[in-house]
């Protein structure tokens, strides 16, 4: 059921290109009339005429012809070899891929040492032994090729057998051959295409390289290579002599490349990943910052609207996000996948991703020495003297965000460097101080570990106690514990807790979590995000108690753990709701969760809700049916349930 | 650490071992009479006495078993025995001109790094910026121009029409140490300018890879100064793939030395190699052969102890 | 349970050798130990453990997609190590299997109607015109629009992935299905959409299922019984809300307690020490170096699976303290 996919736009002048560069030579005899081994020695190296456009050789031979049939030659030793070993090397590769064992051996080993003998060397000791030709030089590239081929066959083929999709296939009982050939080969066969554009390029390298040495094809018989060598003698005379085949050469081994590069793009798009090392563009118009007043809000979110152009015209993936973050508190970020609470944190950081950017709003700080700052009107300079002084982050995944080729000291010294004077052996003392509190026993030995030394737990703890290092003031948990074990979470969350207990300074804790189990365990206040906007916020015990948007109260409902008393086998199902969140290129008018909405009514769709603030100011809700809302209903949790 | 480098000190050892004996075999597996191929030129085949002689240099009409412990005896007294052709000791000419080759390699090898890995990172870190897109582009053109291509254009260019350097051939350094290095600079280039294509590749590709890794991120978060980032955590990290890359590419690398040293008339074991392939001289072509897979080896060896000091996790394994 | 298990495995073990130190002294690694259980017809069996309790690999061993050394393993009394591998296709059309990752668990070249056909061509089933309605009728089971068939799964949200794969699995009418982390990937709410449909469709066909996750309350209210895993061993088997709500080994009374939850005040159990590297296991009963109840004889003496309660056993010297 496979079917042909699109030429993509980008592939389209390459193919061109290489598919002319591919027929011109086959199609010498309609070109020219010329023999390519035809002497004339009366008119050697005379210059191009009507006849002869590009002249003739030393031994008066037609150029032109040379050039067309010399490309036929290189062309069919190339692909022909090419094609051979690519075949050969990937049945091999698939074998010993699918099957292990004994094949598995081969495979790899005999790459390996083919790959030990510089091809070029191999191609002359077979030479010596064979003699010169078209037929040796076929056989020794499928040689020299075939390993590569096999190798990559393999380790394609391992990684797409290891696949959930494969393992599927197996279960039902597809035969093996059919597993092989139907979905393992068509997985593969991207980087295998890449491979073949590669080699085909190098083997015309080697061949017209061999020919140069006049090794290779046999005169009188033409090639790129040997019409090198011929002119060389005369490139005083005769510049042509040279440029013609060389050109000849160069832009068949750029086609080739050419067309692999962009093969190789289109097959492996790399998105690019958002690690602050992006340029960030600067905010355009940008809304005047309200003054802040309370000493107490260490940092404020006004307005914040961030746009990606992935879907041709910008689109808001976040928009009308206000966040207060005060010293001692800690404000959770709730949210499914998709819902944009990664990306407000990641504001705060600088650290959007390169595709994403900030249109609007305003993102301020208060920092350790008073100052408010706008972090978005800040030179690099001075965000890197915020981050990790007075604002830190953890990460989700603790397996990776550890740089495994430095130590943990390594690590947490330059962090503690980057931002107090002291000399190595203080800060050394320092990390070990900061590792006994985030309950690492026996710091002073294992902080000269690497972290691959270390479990998960262990390394986010290294992260926490890298987080602390220069007692920030405000500290963004994204997702810290999703990666976790729940014994290994439960313990994190309660050293995150009693961090914030003792820290003097106030700190403030920005935790962005889709569990709201974990949230009210630790939050004191809560906002919901739903599609890019904040859908409810207030008191955590509020909120989770008792939800007044509808989103929250489907995310409570949903989750089973709030139904202790339901059992799918007597007959229960959990209060879901249907449909999933939108794209942000495909919000719904007026509210954006209106289509998956129990109680949306028709204007609903006709006007986009506000925040409603409680008249307490205790918790705001966007939903025009809440309490808060001008005219929303008085509904408790049972009625709408 | 030691254990790691006994090991791939002994798996090298094994490496050299397994290639000696598919050399030496090429010639057991070869249909026909070895002896009698060697002489064939052309149409014309040998006087049976001359085959009767080469077979007993080569010691050819010995036992198979008793050729391949003599030759490993030789080989690892570094004795290649005499060519076929003029009957000179293969291992001093190969003492004589090794050094020569290798000379253009390493300064090669130098510029290229030099230039490459710096262009690299620079294109990595702003990929799709204007500079990466000018630099790939210049690169994929350079990529696409085999080494005998770039010589033979460079005498023309650099000797013929503008005269700023000869265009090949070869002073030793002590004769005139002015004369050697002008004569060294294009073959130089030349070598080093397809190394530098690929480094250049693998360096932004690798470069390119590890910024988006969530290490780089964390660094960035814990404010370390952009260079630092840069050094630390995207170059260091680089590094290792980066001269995994060059090790394996350096087969090519010893392959098109061959044609470079070909093109400028430069002495060194092309040379050697050429004529004894012409000349179906294969005691010494074999020597040649061995000579450049034991370099290559010994250079990925030192590689992959390199990349170990680099990445623990390699030791650690 | 009176009647005749659907499938019985007594003593499955795992073991990969690891880094070869020298010649002789091979090292393994144990993923499974003696790990015995059986699933009846209809029932759901939950499988809950962390990462390295060996719950994935207990699914894969019994589907026969890894090899594993078992007592005996029988499903509907044919025995699985010894069956031929032609009797071993044809039983796979009865055993089925759910992935957690929606992503990787679809050919992404494949539009859905290649991949719900690859399933009834691997049994000829539904040849011919049949095809069709077939085809139709498994997309509108797992609550699917019929239009969806020729399109690929890069269409599709995570949720809607995760329904294919259940259709895929559900298209050669299998009588059980391993459901490996079947949700865990999904978002809360779509997470309840596809246990709801997981529910719907045991209720309608009579499936058994094997619900492995790491998630207690999830497999709470979707198991019979459950049976807790800590480092390839079994902890605690018993049913669903006895084990969850009056635990009697320590290891699930913390796994318990850890679970965040909205509504019940934590009284979380503290434990203490690391999870012990698989290589270099405790002697005696291997959860003791993080059991706030050790006793020093919990060191001497492997604990057997006992039976604390009605179907309910755990393998505890102490199970009678919770």
């Amino acid at each position: 059921m496979m079917s042909m996919p699109r030429i993509p736009t980008r592939m389209i002048v390459p193919s061109l290109l290489l598919a002319a560069l591919i027929v011109i030579p086959f199609a010498a005899p309609l070109i020219t009339a010329e023999d390519p081994i035809k002497m004339a020695v009366r008119y050697r190296l005379a210059a191009p005429d009507l006849a002869h456009w590009l002249g003739r050789d030393e031994f008066g031979r037609d150029r032109l012809a040379r050039v067309l049939y010399g490309g036929q030659v290189s062309l069919t030793v190339a692909f022909v070899a090419t094609s051979i070993a690519c075949i050969v090397g990937t049945f091999f590769g698939l074998i010993g891929a699918y099957f292990r064992g004994p094949s598995e051996f081969i495979t790899t080993r005999l790459s390996d040492i083919v790959l030990c003998f510089p091809p070029i060397l191999l191609a002359l000791l077979v030479v010596t032994l064979f003699g010169p030709g078209a037929g040796t030089l076929v056989a020794v590239l499928s040689v020299l090729y075939f390993p590569t081929f096999a190798r990559i066959a393999f380790s394609e083929a391992l990684r797409v057998t290891s696949l959930d999709f494969v393992e599927a296939s197996r279960a039902l009982g597809t035969p093996s051959r059919r597993i092989v050939l139907g979905t393992i080969l068509p997985n593969i066969a991207g980087p295998l295409s890449v491979q073949y554009s590669l080699t085909a390029a190098a083997a015309i390298t080697i061949e017209s390289g061999l020919s140069f040495l006049g090794l290779g094809v046999v005169p009188p018989a033409p090639s790129w290579g040997q019409m090198i060598r011929g002119a060389r003698q005369f490139m005083n005379q005769d510049p042509l002599g040279i440029l013609i085949p060389c050109a000849a050469l160069v832009l068949t081994i750029y086609a080739i490349n050419f067309f692999c590069d962009r093969l190789r793009d289109t097959l492996d798009p790399k998105g690019g990943a958002g690690s602050g090392m992006d340029d960030v563009s600067a905010p355009l118009a940008l809304a005047n910052a309200p003054a802040i007043d309370d000493p107490d809000v260490v940092a404020m979110i006004t307005d914040l609207r961030l746009e990606t152009s992935r879907y041709g015209t910008p689109v808001a993936v976040i928009e009308e996000v206000s966040l207060t973050l005060r010293a001692n508190q800690c404000t959770a970020l709730v949210g499914e996948s998709g819902s944009g609470k990664s990306l407000s944190s990641l504001a705060l950081m600088g650290l959007l991703p390169g595709a994403i950017r900030q249109a609007s709003g305003t993102l301020q700080l208060r920092r350790k020495s008073g100052d408010v700052v706008d972090l978005g009107f800040l030179d690099a300079r001075t965000l890197e003297d915020i981050r990790g002084n007075d604002i830190a982050m953890i990460f989700q995944e603790p397996m990776t965000s550890l740089n495994p080729i430095h130590t943990i000291s390594g690590q947490m010294i330059e962090a503690i460097l980057a931002h107090r004077p002291m000399s190595k052996t203080e800060a050394r003392s320092h990390a070990i101080a900061l590792l006994k509190r985030v309950g690492m026993n026996d710091a002073e030995r294992r902080i000269d570990s690497y972290p691959d030394q270390m479990s998960g737990g262990m390394r986010q703890r290294v992260m926490i106690a890298m987080a602390f290092a220069c007692e920030p003031r405000l500290l963004i948990a994204d997702e810290p514990t999703t990666a976790l074990d729940v014994t290994i979470q439960a313990e994190i969350i309660e050293l995150l807790q009693s961090l914030r207990q003792d820290q003097a300074s106030g700190l403030s804790l920005l935790f962005v979590s889709h569990n709201l189990g974990i949230v009210a365990d630790i939050a004191d206040r809560v906002a919901v995000m739903y599609s890019g906007q904040i859908v409810e916020e207030g008191l955590a015990d509020l909120i989770l108690r008792d939800p007044h948007h509808p989103y929250t109260r489907a995310l409570i409902e949903s989750m089973p753990s709030s139904h202790e008393a339901l059992h799918s086998t007597g007959g229960d199902r959990l209060p879901a709701i249907s449909g999933t969140p939108p794209l942000p290129s495909a919000r719904p008018s007026g509210c954006a969760f209106r289509d998956r909405c129990p109680i949306a009514i028709a204007s609903c769709a006709e006007i986009r809700p506000q925040l409603y603030p409680s008249p307490d100011g205790e918790r705001s809700v966007r939903c025009l049916r809440a309490p808060e809302a001008p005219g929303g209903l008085q509904m408790s949790r049972t009625e709408a349930a | 650490m030691l254990a790691f480098i006994s090991r791939r000190l002994a798996t090298a050892v094994v490496m050299l071992l397994v290639i000696g004996t598919i050399i030496f075999s090429l010639l057991i597996i070869v249909p026909g009479d070895p002896a009698e191929l060697l002489l064939s030129t052309g149409g014309g085949s040998a006087t049976p006495e001359a085959i009767a002689n080469l077979r007993s240099t080569m010691g050819l009409d010995k036992p198979v078993l008793v050729q391949y412990a003599t030759f490993l005896y030789d080989t690892a007294r570094l004795d290649f025995g005499t060519s076929i052709v003029d009957s000179g000791s293969i291992s001093s000419a190969i003492a004589l001109r090794l050094p020569r080759t290798l000379e253009i390699i390493v300064v090669g090898a130098i510029l290229a790094l030099a230039v490459a890995i710096p262009t690299g990172t620079a294109a990595g870190l702003r990929a799709g910026g204007r500079f990466d897109i000018a630099a790939s582009a210049v690169n994929a053109l350079l990529t696409s121009v085999p080494g005998f291509v770039v010589g033979t254009l460079f005498i023309y260019f650099f000797a013929q029409v503008l005269g700023w350097l000869p265009a090949g051939g070869y002073v030793a350094f002590a004769a005139n140490p002015a004369q050697h290095l002008q004569m060294l600079i294009l073959p130089s280039v030349t070598v080093g300018l397809h190394l530098a294509t690929i480094v250049f590749r693998m360096t932004r590709a690798s470069v390119l890879e590890m910024r988006g890794h969530d290490w780089v991120r964390t660094a960035v978060a814990k404010g370390l100064r952009r260079k630092r980032v840069v050094r630390r955590h995207i170059l260091h990290n680089a590094l290792g793939p980066i001269i995994t890359v060059v090790g394996l590419q350096l087969g090519i690398l010893l392959g098109s030395t061959v044609l470079v040293e070909f093109v400028y008339n430069w002495p060194g074991l092309s040379g050697l190699l050429v004529s004894a392939v012409e000349q179906r001289d294969y005691p010494t072509v074999r020597a040649v052969i061995l000579t450049v897979a034991a370099i290559f080896i010994a250079i990925n060896t030192v590689i992959d102890i390199l990349s170990s000091l680099l990445d623990p996790r390699i030791r650690l394994q | 349970m009176t009647q005749a298990p659907l499938l019985d495995v007594q003593k499955l073990r795992k073991s990969y050798p690891i880094g070869r130190r020298g010649l002789f002294s091979r090292r393994t690694l144990n993923v499974l130990h003696d790990v015995s259980f059986s699933v009846a017809p209809g029932e759901v069996l939950g499988l809950v453990g962390e990462s390295g309790s060996g719950k994935s690999t207990i699914g894969r061993a019994i589907l026969r997609l890894i090899e594993s050394e078992s007592a005996a393993m029988r499903f509907k009394g044919q025995d699985l190590n010894t069956i031929p591998s032609g009797r071993l296709r044809d039983l796979r059309k009865d055993m089925q299997i759910i992935f957690q990752d929606p992503y990787a668990s679809l050919d992404p070249r494949k539009t859905i109607r290649a991949v719900l056909s690859e399933a009834l061509d691997a049994h000829g089933l539904h040849r011919g015109p049949a095809r069709g309605p077939r085809l139709t009728e498994l997309v509108n089971l797992v609550g699917l629009d019929p239009s969806f068939l020729d399109r690929r799964p890069h269409e599709f949200s995570g949720g809607q992935r995760q329904r294919i794969g259940i259709a895929r699995a559900l298209a050669v009418e299998p009588s059980f299905i391993v459901c490996d982390e079947a949700v865990s990937a999904l978002d809360v709410s779509i997470q309840a959409q596809v246990l709801n449909l997981l529910a719907d469709l045991r209720a309608m066909t009579g499936v058994s299922l094997l619900f492995i996750s790491h998630d207690l309350s999830v497999v709470r209210f979707i198991s019979d019984r459950v049976m807790v895993l800590y480092l390839g061993r079994v902890m605690e088997v018993g049913p669903a809300d006895q084990v969850h709500f009056a635990p009697k080994h320590p290891y699930t009374a913390a796994l318990v307690s850890a679970e965040p939850s909205l509504h019940r005040e934590n009284r979380r159990i503290r434990l203490t020490g690391e999870i012990p590297s698989p290589l270099s296991l405790p002697s005696g009963c291997i959860f003791r170096n993080r059991c706030p109840y050790a006793l020093p004889a919990c060191a001497d003496t492997v604990p057997q699976l006992q039976t604390v309660g009605d179907q309910h056993q755990a393998a505890c010297l102490r199970h009678d303290i919770l």
